[in-house]
């Protein structure tokens, strides 16, 4: 393989999402969810989208992965405008979306068995990919004899099963619990190690998306709109001991202002009239919540 | 018992390869194999919820035994009369004697032959159509009205059309057995693909399954606990219809038989022709049941599935 080969080969799964604008409804229910949004994930980049609930960060990953069109602007993957979901974009859901009746691994192999592969090929590579998430002891099980960390796994390892250019993730670790989540967040870091693959990956946990990525994109709450950008200049492989360094923390808070901004924003006008301070309990002589 | 000859040698070859395994549990294993370890396996699945599963089973049949038996011996008459109704003894004899002729298991077998003609027909027609019109809103619309306005008309309505419709007897009372059949499928087939998780069809694409992949792989099998909902109802209603096209037209069949005998005031014979058809019912939903199970082994597992 020449250079150039190796290049192109490299340089494959560039997200270029350009002055992008959705529009649900007609005329006066008319709601603008994202408005003249551009952004980019270069090739093996890992890319976060965080911002508040409803500001579309979800609608634009829809978009990428083929299932909402645009009203304004184009989204291109590797300079081709996408028109459709495809095995070229892994998705990872927030819900739950392995096929109840289809075994684990049969589960992983859907992909490449839609894609025509022979059987020994799909069990050989169905089996690697479970042994990498760590859960080869599982693959005659079905989905709902297993934990919600472990299904979320096998949906991470079922969407590289067909050796996609990106990956799309939409708040994948969500429905989990905390101690889960952070588990979850290093063996993603891990795979991606790997892999890597561009991921752009939606989230509203802040930690989550400094832990896991190379940059992050904030939005602005509904209309969604890019409010930030930041580099996260912490070194790979990415540890958790990490997110005890002053660096860390500092991102940390420069994104929680940030968001504060946007989550106050996207909260109902009367909270910014009478600010935070008046939804607290009132203590009267009578106790909590009796003024007298 | 049988294997005792066969098993030490196994193990002795198993023994080679690897050595480290322990010499002292085989004498142990070969003799657990046998009686023992059918009596361990019988003795875990007669659990005491199945027992009793069991006995209040039997104590539902032998109720309705009972009731009929006391009400035929002491000929019970207040509204409803039990005095022409035959006593389980008689119709035990009648089964004894027309049990085993031809012309008894021949009408078994045809109404059985209807049956499975019509509820086939109903299944390769019903579950297409259903996945179609559940998963394109144009296919709905186009056939939707059809399907409400054909949908209230019994199949026993279809009887005297039917007649005139198809060039012979049988091909009728096939036909009526198939719309008896034929739109519970459809409506739990079109429900099936409504209540599918619109998620799964967004990962199926996602992993690059065409539309045709799509239907075969993703909708039909996340279908299938509605469809089969669809398929035990169909078999009753089936039944119900086949029963109806063979009393008002049919020659031969268990619905015919048991309006013959009522023509012939042959009582027993009533009887006897009743209790077949409800055993043939059970029995044609045991199987659907059956295939059920065998079919979608991961509802075991399912939340609020079957435990």
């Amino acid at each position: 393989m020449s250079i150039a080969e190796a290049h192109s080969e490299a340089a494959k799964g560039f997200i270029d999402v350009r002055s992008m604008g959705v529009t649900f409804g007609a005329d006066e229910s008319e709601v603008i969810a994202v408005k003249d949004v551009s952004l980019n994930v270069q090739p093996g980049e890992f890319v976060s989208l965080i911002g508040p609930s409803g500001c579309g960060k979800s609608t634009l990953l829809s978009i990428v992965a083929g299932f909402v069109k645009p009203t304004k602007g184009e989204a291109l993957l590797d300079g081709k405008a996408i028109t459709r979901p495809g095995s070229d974009r892994g998705v990872v859901f927030q819900q739950y979306s392995l096929f109840p009746w289809l075994s684990v691994r049969k589960n992983v192999e859907f992909g490449l068995k839609m894609a025509g592969v022979d059987q020994n090929k799909r069990l050989t590579t169905a089996r690697s990919l479970l042994d990498l998430a760590g859960l080869l002891s599982f693959e005659n099980h079905y989905p709902d004899q297993l934990s919600g960390g472990m299904k979320q796994r096998i949906g991470i390892v079922r969407a590289l099963a067909t050796s996609p250019q990106v990956l799309l993730m939409d708040e994948p670790f969500g429905a989990l619990d905390t101690q889960t989540r952070v588990v979850m967040q290093e063996i993603l870091t891990n795979i991606w190690q790997q892999f890597r693959i561009s991921v752009l990956f939606i989230t509203h946990d802040i930690e989550e998306s400094i832990f896991l990525s190379d940059r992050i994109y904030v939005m602005t709450a509904r209309p969604g709109r890019i409010k930030a950008e930041i580099k996260v200049p912490l070194p790979r492989p990415r540890t958790p001991e990490m997110t005890d360094t002053p660096e860390f923390m500092n991102l940390v808070q420069e994104l929680k202002g940030l968001i504060r901004e946007e989550s106050l924003a996207a909260m109902a006008p009367e909270i910014k009239e009478r600010g935070l301070s008046g939804f607290g309990m009132k203590v009267g002589p009578k106790g909590v919540g009796q003024l007298y | 018992m049988i294997s005792t000859s066969e098993k030490p040698e196994a193990k002795v070859t198993e023994g080679q390869t690897a050595p480290s395994e322990p010499v002292a549990t085989e004498p142990e294993l070969v003799r657990g194999v046998t009686l023992q370890d059918i009596a361990r396996w019988l003795s875990r699945r007669i659990t005491r919820d199945r027992i009793i599963t069991l006995v209040l089973g039997c104590i539902s049949i032998g109720a309705l035994f009972l009731v009929w038996y006391l009400g035929t011996k002491y000929r019970f008459e207040f509204y409803i009369r039990f005095k022409n109704v035959p006593t389980p003894a008689e119709v035990f004899n009648q089964l004894t004697q027309v049990g085993l002729s031809n012309k008894y298991l021949v009408n078994i077998a045809i109404s059985v032959r209807r049956i499975v003609t019509g509820f086939l027909i109903a299944i390769a027609i019903g579950v297409p159509l259903g996945l179609l019109i559940g998963k394109y809103e144009r296919v709905r619309d186009l056939c939707m009205p059809c399907v409400e306005i054909l949908r209230p008309i019994p199949a026993i309505a279809w009887v005297p059309m039917s007649i005139m419709l198809w060039p012979n007897n049988e091909a009728a009372i096939v036909f009526i057995t198939f719309i008896g059949a034929f739109f519970p499928i459809l409506l739990n087939t079109i429900h099936g693909v409504h209540s599918l998780d619109g998620v799964l069809i967004r990962a199926g694409r996602c992993l690059g399954a065409n539309e045709a992949q799509l239907f075969w792989n993703v909708i039909l099998p996340g279908s299938l606990p509605h469809i089969f909902t669809g398929l035990a109802v169909g078999m009753g209603v089936a039944w119900v219809s086949l029963i109806a096209a063979e009393m008002i037209s049919g020659q031969f069949g268990v619905g015919y038989f048991t309006w013959e005998a009522y023509s012939l005031v042959d009582y027993p014979a009533i009887m006897l022709g009743m209790i077949t058809i409800g055993v043939l019912g059970l029995a044609c939903s045991g199987v659907i049941r059956m295939v059920g199970f065998f079919l979608m082994p991961w509802l075991a597992y399912a939340p609020g599935g079957r435990k």
